[in-house]
């Protein structure tokens, strides 16, 4: 113990020692952790490790056979025309999620907030989070009943509508547009629970203050309410921005068909696609990994901008 | 603070009162919008089939019936599946609740050697991943595939459920256990008999994101498991809307049949089905869901 009283001078050795006790003493804390060390490495870090065969050939047959290639994967995955649709559908569909979707939890937070009857916001809070508890799958069950061809409820008042017989799950053209809107139904509500963890953070007495000075709802809304949230509403969209390559996979994935393969294929149903379906594994790694890496670096970089510009970052 | 509140609302401009009374109007519409996608598909389930040809909007049954019903109750592949679902949800939620919480005790001790280095290992796993292929042949080489197992392990644990977990032991006062560890308690006992008691709101919290998930997922039983009569609940789902012909056929019902089912019947009353447990459990446990994203906050 006497050594703890001036780590700078401490030698390495002493110091190894000195953790080394420490180690033993709290022994008991490690075997708590013995769970966790063996499914955070088994679970994720060895399917990390397991990326190494986007450098490879991977023969399924024989593992053991599979013979290093470098990054020729990867001039395959781009020289081959069908994935850079793929990367333009992902980037699309996810920026038009982004750029659509992510004020509306803000003004529906700001709008909610201003509701003096707690019963009625209580109310429409919990029927408004409930599409978040809800999988895809059932959801999609529920979007094929209303846009069913024939005499699905929204596809009858489209085609009132627009006088002619709009299929909304087989259209190009309207595919991508269903898919923003049911993101929002979805999404919305539980969107603005941050917001919410924030504006209940605010010091009641700012609002005592400029009631007192004259400043009307709206005055207290725009000038108190907004600018503490703000901090919130960046880490959000920092979170959002690592995101622009997840453009939903579980929602795409139960509705789209080859009809609409041209707008709607993105990156990871590609890659289930290559790699499950028609057993691609290295090429379908390869597509995967892309994804990931691009992924990191892109939360990386937006963290850092939201720290240069004074914000809180993500970690 | 309750008069000034009310003082503030008597002196309410013309404008204000304006927004109030749109606001109003605004959520009503909006939870008619939120809720009416689900009223319509359970109503159509009890509906006639001439009635859910004719389509429109449902109110109510039309012509009601409960034949579909006993269609899909008939397909075995409803009960397997829901078999599968409780059985993984249950044992996911036990294993998955504890192990969060026995690997963020030690990594909310700051001074506990490696503690650290140990949390931003988690905390990577939050931002890089290995994908769908590397853990697909993961579970092959571990001989997983096509047993329950696959369905379970996986997604036991999240980097973020061990984070707000963190965060919340990270509150408790130190004096609690260093008294404890005076009379001689060791750190599981601690834990045990000290941590996990105070700390039940957390515990209900992460326990019921887990179950959430699990009750959700299909996507392992798509990768993983190869006999349908293993499936977790939503993957038979999937199937019976992606492949309605076969499923209509499992259930014993044949196309060119003048019976009182459609396809469209099929599909919303296993819609129903599999949707029913959840509607009845959430209004109760919403505002656990609430709280807990309220204790994680966004950061980690």
């Amino acid at each position: 113990m006497a050594a703890s009283k001036n780590p700078a001078a401490e030698g390495w050795s002493d110091k190894c020692k000195r953790i080394g006790r420490e180690m033993v003493k709290r022994r008991w804390m490690y075997f708590l952790l013995i769970p966790g060390i063996i499914f955070f490495t088994l679970f994720k870090y060895v399917p990390m490790y397991g990326l190494k065969i986007a450098f490879m050939d991977y023969n399924q047959y024989n593992p053991s056979q599979s013979t290093w290639v470098g990054l020729d994967q990867f001039i395959k995955l781009f020289s081959k025309r069908s994935f850079i649709p793929v990367l333009r559908n992902t980037v699309v569909i996810s920026l038009l999620k982004l750029i659509i979707g992510f004020p509306i939890p803000v003004i529906l937070a700001l709008m909610m907030n201003e509701m003096r009857n707690l019963k009625f916001k209580k109310v429409s809070q919990t029927l408004l989070y409930l599409p978040h508890f809800i999988s895809w799958v059932i959801l999609s069950g529920i979007i094929m009943t209303l846009l069913d061809a024939d005499n699905g409820l929204i596809t009858t008042f489209i085609n009132k509508i627009a006088g002619s017989r709009i299929m909304v799950l087989t259209d190009s053209k309207w595919f991508v547009p269903m898919l923003i809107v049911t993101d929002i139904y979805k999404g919305m509500g539980w969107g603005t629970i941050l917001y919410f963890a924030a504006i209940s953070g605010i010091d009641p007495q700012l609002y005592e203050a400029a009631s007192i000075d004259g400043a009307g709802r709206w005055k207290q809304a725009t000038n108190i309410t907004l600018p503490s949230i703000i901090p919130t509403i960046v880490v959000v969209f920092i979170m959002n921005c690592g995101n622009i390559l997840n453009a939903g996979f579980d929602q795409i994935f139960m509705l789209y068909s080859s009809h609409v393969y041209d707008v709607a294929d993105i990156i990871d149903t590609y890659v289930y696609r290559m790699g499950i379906e028609k057993n691609d594994y290295s090429f379908s790694t390869a597509a995967g990994m892309f994804k990931s890496v691009v992924a990191f670096v892109l939360i990386l970089i937006v963290n850092k901008i939201a720290k240069k510009t004074g914000n809180e970052g993500l970690f | 603070m309750k008069n000034k509140i009310s003082g503030t609302t008597i002196r309410r401009s013309n404008g204000e009162r304006a927004f109030s009374i749109f606001n109003y109007i605004f959520f009503t519409v909006l939870c008619v919008i939120m809720v009416y996608p689900f009223w319509h598909v359970v109503m159509m389930s009890f509906s006639s089939v001439e009635a859910t040809a004719r389509g429109g909007v449902f109110l109510w049954p039309k012509g009601f019936n409960l034949d579909t019903y006993a269609k899909v109750f008939r397909d075995p592949s409803i009960w397997t599946g829901y078999t599968t679902t409780l059985l993984v949800t249950i044992a996911s939620t036990i294993l998955g609740t504890l192990f969060t919480a026995t690997t963020a005790y030690p990594l909310s001790k700051k001074d506990l050697p490696f503690s650290k280095t140990l949390s931003l290992l988690v905390l990577f796993t939050m931002l890089f991943s290995g994908g769908m292929i590397p853990g697909y042949l993961l579970m092959k080489n571990l001989h997983l595939i096509d047993n329950r197992w696959s369905l379970i392990l996986p997604g036991l644990i999240s980097a973020y459920n061990v984070i707000i977990m963190k965060s919340n032991f990270q509150t408790m006062p130190e004096s609690l256990e260093e008294s404890a560890r005076l009379d001689g308690a060791n750190d599981v006992t601690i834990f045990w008999k000290i941590i996990m008691p105070l700390s039940k709101a957390t515990v209900a919290t992460i326990a019921l994101f887990t179950a959430v998930g699990y009750w959700n997922d299909y996507f392992s039983s798509v990768l993983y498991i190869n006999s349908k009569d293993k499936w977790a609940l939503q993957a038979v789902l999937r199937y019976m809307l992606t492949n309605t012909n076969q499923a209509m056929q499992s259930a014993g019902v044949t196309v060119a049949a003048t019976t009182n089912v459609t396809a469209a019947t099929i599909k919303a009353a296993s819609v129903v089905v599999a949707t029913v447990p959840i509607l009845c459990v959430y209004p109760f446990v919403q505002k656990y869901f609430v709280k807990g994203v309220m204790i994680g906050g966004v950061k980690g």
